[in-house]
């Protein structure tokens, strides 16, 4: 009896192993096949290992195409719709948690109805809409309607709401004005409420493909993830250069994920399990 | 509380930030798109009220109804497997097994790539002259596959890579919800004798059944609004035949410029996506009580 379940055991485990390697092996391609030569890749006998591995595709996404222009473009985008997302999120649900005032169920639900409407709805009247303001083709095009982040200020009020009123009290007795609790003490307090809203922000305009791609019309404007798809268009069968450009491209998503890793894994759960 | 009298100010100050962008940005686009799609509107010429005429010509117009079955087979082929695959993502990584905080990441991690990249990658594994699948299945003597070219496979494809990129993302949200149970119910079931998939039938899920028709609805939403992917590794081809609505959505809007058609298509998916999720949300929640 014992020994079989050993043997069963062994069995499920080598199982797991290969299907977890199996599930990696899809990046571990991306990696090997960047470091091949462009000829090598369309030749007769297959290579799964480069036979001359090289850097010169990656020397030739950098120098003859626009990369590190899309990933500062990026960066600054996200970057910028991150830090917009959480001044205007914080204070609205500061406000949902902790004050009273007049219509202030009507607000919350107005809110909280955003998170329904699909961004795709919006694509047509905003590019009438950006068109007009003469915005079309800037970052500020492409920053400005992900900033709103209703999912952000549901997280942020469901937190707000499990800290003690009797902190912010005490500080009013001491004739301490909203603006000034907020900023010194709930906002201390929330950090880790904070930094989710950060990381969904900084991942949901990081991933945005659509609206940029309408929204961003020279080359040299465009996002990251927009511009790897334009590289498919003009680089359709350089496939060594093409997936270097896609192993660049994840290099700042890659340290992002591995410096918040628990945060961003915690931050999904968490807008999961209270949503 | 001391500044009770303020309050109301207060309140609507800290309100106005996001209010303010949020009915710029959100709200305004919403019901103006809305008004768009009662009028001809091509970006150069003038607008002209038409008033449901775009609405009639969708219902008549063949891709249309073809861009749509497209995505609702996507629908169709990604919700289960998605989230049947990330169930058992779930399980694993919540099991004795001594991969499992090693799953738990490498299960991820595809999530965190962008969808281009995501796209790019599996456009060269499928590959029809030198992608690795094809490799592979020459190998062991079979003929190579059109992954991407051939119309039978193209959509089951693009699901393939999907599964691949999302289904840790479904992982997470459930595994969550399955550290909640506490382990008291597990160790009473196990004195029951009770076999590991009778636990997971009778007990995981049933407990985490909230978690699960919350997966279900964001995962529908999710698949009705498909179009990155499939734009990227078949641009909806072979000949249309994996054209997503977005896309036609896109196309009439961007390329055609017919504005007011193109609005009036997204009200109709957008009511499709609520009219889903409604009855999703009805069946999950009437289980509840």
């Amino acid at each position: 009896m014992i020994e079989r379940k050993d043997f069963k055991y062994y069995v499920l485990r080598i199982i797991e192993l290969i299907v977890l390697i199996i599930w990696l092996f899809p990046l571990i391609w991306m990696a090997l096949t960047s470091l091949h030569v462009e000829n090598d890749l369309i030749s007769k006998s297959f290579h799964f290992l480069p036979a001359h591995p090289t850097l010169a595709n990656y020397t030739k996404a950098f120098t003859s195409t626009y990369i590190l222009q899309w990933l500062i473009n990026s960066i600054i985008i996200s970057t910028s719709t991150m830090i917009l997302t959480l001044i205007i999120d914080a204070p609205i649900a500061y406000a949902f948690a902790k004050i009273k005032f007049k219509g202030k169920n009507v607000l919350f639900w107005l809110v909280m109805a955003g998170m329904m409407v699909p961004f795709q709805v919006l694509i047509i009247p905003l590019y009438l809409q950006f068109n007009s303001y003469h915005l079309i083709n800037t970052s500020l095009s492409v920053i400005l309607p992900r900033v709103a982040l209703p999912i952000g200020v549901f997280i942020l009020k469901q937190f707000f709401e499990g800290i003690p009123n009797a902190l912010e009290e005490s500080a009013f007795l001491d004739g301490a004005t909203r603006y000034k609790t907020f900023s010194s003490v709930i906002l201390p307090l929330s950090t880790a409420a904070l930094t989710t809203v950060t990381i969904l922000s900084f991942i949901n305009s990081w991933n945005d493909f659509l609206w940029p791609l309408i929204a961003l019309n020279d080359t040299d404007k465009y996002t990251i993830t927009v511009g790897i798809a334009n590289f498919q268009g003009t680089h359709g069968t350089e496939y060594a250069l093409l997936l270097s450009g896609a192993v660049i491209a994840s290099i700042p998503q890659f340290v992002f994920y591995l410096f918040f890793r628990k945060k961003i894994v915690e931050g999904i759960a968490m807008a999961g399990l209270k949503g | 509380m001391i500044p009770g009298n303020k309050d109301s100010r207060d309140g609507y100050i800290f309100c106005i930030p996001f209010l303010l962008i949020y009915i710029l940005f959100m709200v305004y686009p919403l019901i103006n798109g809305f008004i768009i799609s009662f009028f001809k509107y091509n970006i150069l010429s003038t607008k002209k009220f038409i008033g449901l005429a775009n609405y009639r010509t969708l219902f008549s117009d063949s891709k249309f109804y073809s861009s749509l079955w497209h995505t609702t087979q996507f629908v169709l082929i990604t919700t289960p497997s998605l989230l049947i695959l990330g169930f058992l993502m779930a399980l694993f990584v919540n099991s004795k097994s001594p991969f499992k905080v090693a799953g738990e990441s490498i299960f991820f991690i595809p999530y965190v790539f962008s969808m281009t990249v995501v796209s790019t990658l599996w456009a060269w594994l499928m590959q029809k002259n030198y992608g690795l699948f094809n490799h592979l299945l020459s190998t062991v003597g079979l003929n190579p596959v059109g992954w991407l070219i051939d119309s039978k496979w193209a959509i089951w494809s693009v699901s393939f890579a999907t599964l691949w990129w999302t289904a840790g993302f479904n992982m997470i949200l459930m595994s969550a919800a399955i550290r909640q149970i506490p382990t008291e119910i597990y160790n009473s079931s196990s004195i029951d004798g009770a076999s590991y998939w009778q636990t997971v039938f009778k007990i995981t899920m049933p407990l985490i059944k909230k978690t699960l028709s919350l997966c279900l609805i964001l995962q529908v939403i999710a698949s009705f609004n498909v179009f990155g992917q499939v734009f990227v590794m078949t641009g909806g081809g072979p000949y249309g035949s994996t054209r997503v609505l977005i896309q036609y959505i896109y196309e009439n809007g961007f390329s055609y410029f017919k504005m007011g058609y193109s609005a009036a298509m997204s009200y109709i998916l957008f009511a499709l996506i609520m009219i889903c999720s409604l009855i999703l949300n009805k069946i999950g929640g009437n289980e509840d009580d």
